[in-house]
């Protein structure tokens, strides 16, 4: 396959990941072996920021130990982590730079044999989730093109990872959403139920839950839900208003 | 490369097709489906345990009378294709398809509309309500517009989902607070109903449904009698029969 053909490929595959359940893990070694392909580099690796806002290496085109661990070293020093920082690709420095800007890092990926590493953010609008290392052998640094490549490969990904997340919550939105409206209705049922009790109207009637809601420390939906099922009655509010 | 039957590429091009809309994101979700699919109108609504409904989105007065009819009836192609997670096609509402909801059908048919398709808003396993889709001459949709169909369907469940997500614990997102405020006279109804026939709301909604039917009036309408004082359902010197 030619170049932009693998290209494609890899564009409509990620976009499969907007689409359903998927294997995120896989999905992102996929995306690492991918660059590799694609971009005329030896090694590429995922970071993302864990909740603590920590990088932990996720993913990478190889499971060569040296790959590990030069990743993992970036947890506070290297093109991945200026990349995740600053939100704008880290093209690769000469040698001395590298040495100049990450003491602790260049020496080992100069000792690991990667002569020029590169790094662009991986980041949706304002949200940056990690980055993409790119580790090459030979001296060449990537072109713009290439560059631009990289950085919309990793732009889809985010996408992806983003939704996953979003999958694996979305039960439980569904559940918020059914309380949330549940609760509105159980409100307004309630404002009834009290305002047809007191003889009055549903605009009183709402101040009385509400009264009785602060003095007793509740949640007003919790209220509503009591008065609709008649665990606690128009009377019980009016006893506690003034 | 498909999963559960929708193409990555149809994903695409309806999310692009949704995202140039208006700035309002309700109305031109409605708007844009109905455009994506090619039928003359679409409604959005939520369904909660199969009774309660709130309409997200109609793309326009038709769709929002029907809408305002299925909720009224509490009968139409939304409910059944929550209650079965399949899309319901009814390609000629006249015919026999449409006995499935007699009062619906007279009421749709009375707007203007020959056939109504119905089509589940799923998320996964959950069903969070349907997209109404509906048309002013009879025919069925080819196989392509089912599968746009089904595809919208689709992304507007994640798409209701994605702005409820984002909202605070316990919170309604904002976008869909016009869901249960257009519809809050109707619960307070049902409140005040509760209390005069001395049953539970379930059966005081259904008691309101029923009167509505009866009367030919939307049942917003009738609440809003209910919520003044004017219409009661306990003194039978306001008229209001109840079987």
């Amino acid at each position: 396959m030619t170049r932009e053909q693998v290209l494609v490929e890899t564009f409509v595959g990620l976009a499969d990941t907007l689409v359903d359940d998927y294997d995120i893990i896989d999905f992102m070694q996929t995306l690492a072996e991918r660059c590799v392909e694609l971009l005329d580099v030896s090694a590429a690796g995922i970071m993302l920021v864990d909740p603590d806002g920590t990088l932990r290496h996720t993913a990478c085109s190889s499971e060569q130990m040296r790959l590990v661990e030069l990743l993992e070293l970036q947890l506070e020093e290297g093109p991945c982590f200026d990349a995740f920082r600053s939100r704008a690709a880290v093209v690769c420095e000469s040698p001395e730079e590298a040495a100049t800007r990450w003491p602790r890092f260049a020496p080992r990926a100069q000792e690991s044999g990667f002569v020029a590493v590169s790094a662009v953010p991986m980041r949706l609008r304002a949200e940056v989730i990690g980055a993409l290392n790119l580790f090459s052998s030979g001296a060449a640094c990537l072109s713009d093109d290439d560059l631009g490549v990289a950085q919309a490969m990793a732009d889809i990904a985010t996408i992806g990872i983003l939704q996953e997340r979003v999958i694996r919550d979305r039960n439980a939105v569904a559940a918020r959403l059914e309380l949330a409206l549940e609760s509105r209705v159980a409100i307004e049922q309630a404002k009834g139920i009290v305002a047809e009790h007191q003889k009055t109207d549903v605009d009183r009637a709402f101040d009385l839950i509400r009264r009785f809601t602060r003095s007793h420390n509740r949640l007003l939906s919790e209220t509503a839900r009591q008065i609709v099922e008649g665990t606690i009655t128009p009377a019980d509010l009016v006893a506690t208003s003034p | 490369m498909a999963h559960d039957g929708l193409e990555p590429q149809r994903v695409a091009r309806v999310v692009a097709a949704l995202a140039a809309g208006e700035a309002d994101p309700q109305r031109s979700l409605c708007r844009a489906s109905a455009r994506v699919v090619g039928v003359h109108s679409a409604g959005v609504v939520l369904i909660l345990r199969g009774h309660a409904l709130g309409t997200v989105c109609a793309s326009d007065p038709v769709a929002e009378s029907i809408e305002e009819s299925q909720f009224t009836l509490g009968e139409g192609p939304c409910v059944d294709a929550f209650s079965s997670r399949e899309p319901v096609l009814v390609p000629d509402l006249a015919g026999a398809g449409g006995v499935r909801w007699p009062s619906f059908r007279e009421r749709a048919i009375a707007e203007g509309v020959q056939a109504v398709f119905g089509f589940p808003l799923l998320v996964g396993p959950t069903c969070i309500g349907a997209l109404n889709l509906y048309n002013q001459r009879s025919g069925m949709l080819t196989d392509d517009q089912v599968a746009d169909a089904a595809t919208v369907a689709h992304v507007a469940g994640r798409t209701v989902l994605s702005w409820q997500s984002v909202a605070g614990e316990g919170s309604l997102a904002w976008q869909l607070e016009h869901v249960p405020a257009h519809r809050a006279v109707v619960h307070q109804a049902t409140g005040m109903l509760s209390v005069q026939m001395a049953v539970d709301v379930d059966d005081a909604l259904i008691m309101l449904r029923a009167y509505a039917f009866a009367e030919g009036r939307p049942i917003t309408a009738v609440s809003d009698d209910v919520v003044a004082g004017a219409l009661r359902f306990d003194d039978d010197a306001s008229g209001a029969t109840l079987g």
